[in-house]
């Protein structure tokens, strides 16, 4: 069998990609603002999150939140509003500043004691014709370094995340490429 | 000349070698003190997983194993003495035990007592001896002999490692034998040995040994539900793609399942008054652990009729309800009409009652299901061990491992759904149908009261019912988990004098 799916769907299968899966649990482990930056209340707390100090406020502007001090005054005192382009930039930054300070904590979590327990829910074949429909079963693995993959989810690099995550589910044997697309992925930290 | 040195050098060191007491041993006088493999290792210079090996059956060499058997020889030494204190409250349990030992070894004692330099298991107690009397380790006074765990109350471990040892001629053998009867598999007495340990680590301080225990008591759930699980059929699925019926909406709404939880109060008493006795159900979420339970992830159909074989939640219309004068309805006080989503008890209530036996409604409409295969068997041992720590240690009067155990099932079954405070386990459909069991289970006890003649005036929330008449006949009284006991007794209903506008409210809930 290909080891790579090359055109997911074609046959009606339905999932996501692995990767995609781990950074939403890891998204969901860091546990931020959940309010959306649309609403006043959601914007407030993530430009709040964002300068609080100068060190966040630093790593604001690392994470491509380039405006002027005197427009994030404006912003926090209400007499602006931001403009729709910059609410998604106030967005994306505090979803990064947000993970790199969570990482440091989730990764020592997830390495600690030997690894994290991995459940891996195979992709969703109802929709697949019946001759088509393979034997998918339910996986679980145990990672036992987690560090590539949580740098990579932290620094926003879905490809470097897609190729950690390869590189863990490659441990699952011959057969890893049917779990390159999953419905689930499931760990605690 | 230095060639002959070096020649001395080796004999010295080829000298008699240190003795070490059995790998058993090792290990459990290392876990006594309380020491970790890695404290242990790093303090001899090795790795862990040597320490591991040597507490498994292996020996070190001669140098590490001059020093291992000096730490050994120290911890045994410190352990003798500690028991020694301590070991007369602990006694009187054992006397006919000793009183046997000393009449078979007596005769013998004069003869070979040899003293030992490493102390060895006694064969009498377990613990370690420092004298060896006719080639079996043991204590030369019957005051040091004391049991292996000070007064086990739930164990059955050490006595019946007690009653193969105590046996004349055979050896204390503590491994795997071939035997016909053999432990049962299973968490053993997980339970009590962490009070125990809370206590001692309290030092008897009952207040902030059971504050230490309350804190851990979902962690240690946790591992308690591993260890039922260990070489058990089903894996535990912990983290399953979950359906967006059993998301919550916001970080703090609900989901949309429909719990059913009774809250009823019976519209209008019968003439005359009445006394009215609130009966509680004990440990209502213990017996609701016992549940069809779905193993993996729940898969969608749509408009089937119910396999039994399988279990989840369910879009149901409910029957009409007919019997609110006498009965709850089974759905619980549900102010809105049409469809909701149910979980498997219920809706097994539901069949059930709309079943020829019962008759008591119309079958309801499943209109779509989420669902997986199920078993009733997930949780049973980690439930049996529950119970059969809270069973002794109600007849104990043991008020610390009693509310450690209730905070164990309770909070695991209140976190086990999105909660932070538990990540293991995400499973928000086994927490909504643990909780259904609960409330159905508590409706079947409703039932059961009025299939008796008995007078149901309330049944609210998971373990509260409300009767008029002999109770006593139906639900015997106590403290075990198919017994009832009573919360309260009062007078509602109008007098028999005047009987109008003379209603008495029936009182508020209790606590």
């Amino acid at each position: 069998m290909p080891e790579r799916t090359i055109d997911f769907g074609k046959f009606g299968a339905r999932g996501i990609k692995g990767s995609e899966a781990v950074a939403r649990k890891l998204d969901y482990l860091a546990d931020g603002i959940v309010t959306p930056v649309t609403v006043k209340r959601g914007l407030m707390a993530r430009l709040h999150y964002l300068t609080r100090t100068d060190h966040s406020r630093k790593a604001a502007r690392d994470a491509g939140l380039t405006v002027t001090d005197r427009t994030l005054k404006a912003w926090l005192d209400e007499k602006r509003r931001p403009s729709n382009a910059n609410l998604e930039r106030i967005d994306a930054a505090y979803r990064r500043v947000r993970r790199r300070n969570v990482a440091r904590h989730l990764l020592r979590r997830l390495n600690a004691g030997g690894g994290t327990r991995v459940e891996i829910h195979p992709l969703n074949q109802s929709q697949v014709p019946r001759p088509l429909q393979r034997v998918v079963e339910y996986r679980t693995m145990n990672v036992r370094r987690w560090d590539r993959i949580v740098e990579a989810w932290a620094s926003g690099d879905q490809q470097g995340l897609d190729d950690a995550w390869e590189d863990v589910i490659v441990d699952l044997g011959s057969q890893w490429g049917q779990y390159e697309y999953v419905t689930n992925i499931g760990f605690a930290a | 000349m230095s060639d002959f040195d070096a020649i001395d050098a080796l004999l010295a060191a080829v000298g008699p070698q240190a003795e070490l007491p059995p790998p058993e041993v090792r290990r459990e006088l290392r876990e006594r003190a309380r020491l970790s493999k890695a404290q242990v290792a790093r303090t001899l210079g090795v790795s862990p997983s040597t320490v591991g090996a040597w507490e498994s059956g292996r020996d070190p060499a001669e140098e590490i194993r001059a020093k291992y058997a000096y730490l050994l020889d120290g911890l045994a030494a410190k352990f003798t003495t500690g028991t020694a204190q301590e070991a007369t409250p602990a006694e009187d349990a054992e006397d006919g035990d000793e009183d046997e030992a000393r009449g078979e070894t007596g005769d013998e004692a004069g003869d070979e007592v040899e003293s030992l330099a490493t102390a060895e298991p006694c064969v009498l107690c377990g613990s370690p001896a420092r004298h060896r009397v006719a080639g079996f380790a043991q204590h030369l006074d019957p005051a040091d002999c004391r049991p292996v765990v000070a007064a086990p109350p739930i164990t059955t471990q050490p006595t019946a490692a007690q009653a193969t040892t105590t046996s004349p001629g055979t050896r204390p053998s503590r491994g795997p034998a071939k035997r016909a009867f053999q432990e049962q598999s299973g968490p053993g007495d997980l339970i009590g040995r962490t009070v125990r340990a809370a206590l001692a680590e309290h030092r008897g301080d009952v207040d902030a040994a059971l504050a230490a225990l309350l804190k851990r008591a979902i962690p240690d759930a946790m591992r308690l539900l591993d260890e039922t699980r260990k070489g058990a059929r089903y894996d535990i699925v912990a983290h399953p793609w979950i359906p967006d019926v059993l998301r919550k909406q916001t970080s703090r709404g609900a989901d949309q399942i429909w719990e059913a939880r009774p809250k009823w109060t019976r519209r209008e008493l019968p003439p005359g008054r009445h006394e009215v006795t609130a009966l509680d159900i004990n440990g209502a979420y213990l017996s609701a652990l016992k549940t069809h339970l779905p193993l993996g992830q729940l898969e969608h159909t749509t408009g089937f009729a119910h396999d039994r074989r399988r279990a989840g939640v369910h879009l149901i219309t409910p029957p009409a309800w007919e019997h609110g004068a006498v009965l709850p309805n089974p759905i619980g006080n549900r102010d809105e009409p049409g469809p909701l989503w149910v979980t498997e008890p219920t809706l097994r209530l539901l069949l059930r009652l709309s079943g020829p036996k019962h008759a008591l409604c119309a079958p309801p409409e499943i209109h779509e299901s989420y669902t997986s295969g199920a078993t009733e068997n997930l949780l049973e041992k980690f439930r049996v061990a529950l119970k059969d720590a809270r069973d002794t240690a109600i007849a104990e009067d043991d008020e610390v491992t009693l509310e450690y155990v209730k905070a164990m099932y309770s909070k695991f079954v209140s976190t086990m759904g999105e909660s932070n405070y538990n990540r293991e386990l995400y499973r928000p459909d086994w927490m909504h149908i643990i909780r259904s069991q609960a409330f159905s289970n508590l409706w079947m006890k409703a039932l059961k009261a009025h299939d008796e003649g008995l007078t149901v005036v309330r049944a609210m929330g998971t373990d509260e019912l409300h009767v008029i008449g002999d109770w006593h006949r139906v639900f015997t009284e106590g403290r075990g988990v198919t017994e009832v006991k009573t919360k309260d007794i009062y007078t509602a209903g109008t007098k028999d004098t005047d009987d109008t506008d003379d209603t008495e409210d029936l009182p508020g809930e209790e606590e």
